[in-house]
């Protein structure tokens, strides 16, 4: 058994625990979870748009909450206003995350590290000012509320959101399909020019990669991502509110991808896991349970430096090679530039 | 290419640092077909005269050798599969693989770049830039840093690339450069000194007054 049997049979049976959610969680007495789940799963997809960025083109961004507010927005406006089905509701809130990512990447990958990191602060502090203000449309504080429509309906049978096994599978089935595509792109020709442009951004150009272009893609498809998280987000809680797109989020976003993992496609997922499992365990009981979060991912960086996911795979490659060959370390750096 | 064309034709090309001149209105003309070589001491100006903007040494340093040749590969190729698996297109990893057998780092394959030792990073260097197909090869001290085993590897290796591809070769290895190339240019402050076979280079004696025949230290 090599270690990508391992890695497809964990696959698998995570699939298959996800799966069974909302039928074994309630049949222990804890239906309660199933939302938490779904909750994860939700919150995994915006982690996920940073780690696109951060793990694979080496972009980091604090701004990833705007795309997530107007993916929220995209769904409860058109709701309301043109009274769309959940279908055409979800697009369109990803569309108008895409579209803001190309509006703001256009200008924000033209730089990198702390200045693109500021410049994704400032793109989403000028939009939560102007969604705050805009009550009239945005209901700013206080947000806006709507009313699902059904998932699916033809004649009598209908499934709605207001059915809790319905929307965890909605959920469930939109976030896999997010993260499947996410691992096909990195593994795919543009993924390996992320990558090449992560390691070397100076020798990516040489070699004739268009560096800001490349840039620019991975920017929207994070957009795509953090958009579709509010779309769910937004389905999920039935309202939409400006208090979503403040870069407080964007920060969480990028503990969770860090913590999870950079660079590991399901990392994303394991960071928000972790943190969501302890906030639900631990809040009721002690109030300042942040702090215990702080020292937790401190811990985390310090000892783990590529996340659960990197020590995941670090295990697995230790428990596989066990005295064969010494296991390699993945973590790798590029060579100084004009060595 | 015909017999008489020509590698790298260059003509006045200076280069001053405040004040201090480099290089000195040079002309090069070095003909196709060749290995040709550019020598002289320390500061001569060899290396501004040519490769002054192909100073970038350094690879991918996170990604496998085969990741490293393989995105040298597509970048050239419009491969449009934005689904598919990378290593999944076999035209791809033949012809990566095929550049990575050549310079030698099939031993390498898998391992990441980052991991090379200072002579094998070199070697991939190479392999990124025949992986561009170039009609022209600089190669400014490709041993540098490599052992005497290494280093012939590479010499051998060098030879056997330029019966297909011009090479101009920047080297202060004095024995290779006698070893392996056709034609030699002696550049010495900043001016070309004289030019020639190996045989009418070691003869001339302006060339064994500036640089062979001063004393050497190392």
């Amino acid at each position: 058994m090599t270690i990508d049997h391992v890695r497809a049979l964990a696959g698998a049976a995570l699939m298959a625990a996800l799966l069974a959610v909302p039928y074994v969680l309630p049949a222990l007495g804890a239906t309660f979870w199933v939302d938490i789940v779904a909750e994860i799963l939700i919150w995994s997809l915006l982690a996920a748009s940073v780690n696109l960025l951060l793990g694979y083109v080496g972009l980091l961004s604090f701004g990833q909450a705007l795309y997530f507010g107007f993916g929220m927005y995209g769904v409860a406006l058109s709701i309301n206003n043109w009274n769309v089905g959940f279908w055409p509701a979800l697009v369109i809130g990803i569309v108008a995350a895409s579209a803001m990512a190309l509006v703001a990447g256009v200008m924000a990958v033209r730089l990198t590290w702390h200045y693109f990191a500021i410049i994704t602060v400032v793109f989403s502090l000028i939009f939560y000012f102007a969604a705050m203000s805009m009550k009239s449309l945005t209901g700013g504080d206080d947000g806006m509320s709507f009313s699902p429509p059904a998932v699916f309906s033809a004649g009598r049978y209908t499934l709605s959101l207001t059915d809790a096994t319905v929307q965890y599978y909605a959920i469930l089935g939109i976030v896999s399909a997010c993260f499947a595509l996410t691992a096909l792109i990195v593994n795919s020709p543009l993924g390996l020019s992320f990558k090449a442009i992560r390691e070397n951004d100076r020798r990516a150009a040489l070699i004739g990669i268009n560096v800001y272009r490349t840039r620019l893609i991975a920017f929207v498809i994070a957009g795509a991502l953090a958009g579709t998280s509010g779309a769910l987000f937004a389905f999920f809680g039935r309202y939409a509110s400006a208090t979503y797109m403040f870069y407080h989020l964007s920060g969480e976003a990028v503990v969770w991808a860090i913590v999870g993992g950079i660079g590991a496609v399901l990392g994303p997922l394991f960071g928000v896991a972790a943190f969501i499992v302890f906030r639900e365990l631990v809040s009721h009981a002690w109030e300042h349970y942040l702090i215990a979060v702080g020292a937790i991912t401190i811990l985390v960086i310090m000892f783990a430096p590529r996340g659960l996911a990197g020590a995941w795979n670090d295990l697995l490659q230790l428990a596989m090679t066990r005295g064969h060959e010494r296991p390699r370390s993945g973590e790798a750096f590029a060579v100084g530039e004009d060595g | 290419m015909g017999a008489n064309a020509t590698a790298l034709s260059l003509s006045g090309v200076t280069k001053r640092f405040q004040g201090l001149v480099a290089v000195d209105g040079v002309t090069i003309d070095l003909a196709s077909g060749k290995l040709n070589a550019i020598i002289g001491p320390n500061g001569a100006g060899k290396r501004r005269g040519v490769s002054r903007t192909l100073q970038i040494k350094s690879v991918f340093g996170g990604l496998s050798v085969i990741d490293n040749v393989r995105i040298a590969v597509l970048s050239h190729e419009r491969i449009m599969a934005p689904f598919r698996p990378a290593g999944s297109i076999r035209a791809v990893t033949a012809c990566a693989d095929e550049i990575i057998d050549e310079v030698g780092l099939a031993a390498h394959r898998d391992a990441p770049a980052a991991t090379l030792s200072y002579g094998d990073v070199a070697l991939l260097e190479m392999a990124l830039a025949l992986a561009a197909q170039p009609k022209l090869l600089l190669l400014d001290e490709p041993v540098c840093g490599m052992g005497p085993e290494e280093t012939e590897h590479t010499v051998g290796m060098i030879k056997e690339i330029s019966q297909r591809i011009d090479v101009i070769l920047i080297e202060h290895d004095m024995e290779v450069v006698f070893d392996i190339a056709n034609f030699i240019m002696v550049m010495a402050q900043g001016a070309v000194l004289a030019t020639g076979t190996a045989a009418e280079i070691a003869r001339d004696p302006k060339v064994q007054e500036a640089y062979l025949g001063s004393p050497e230290d190392d």
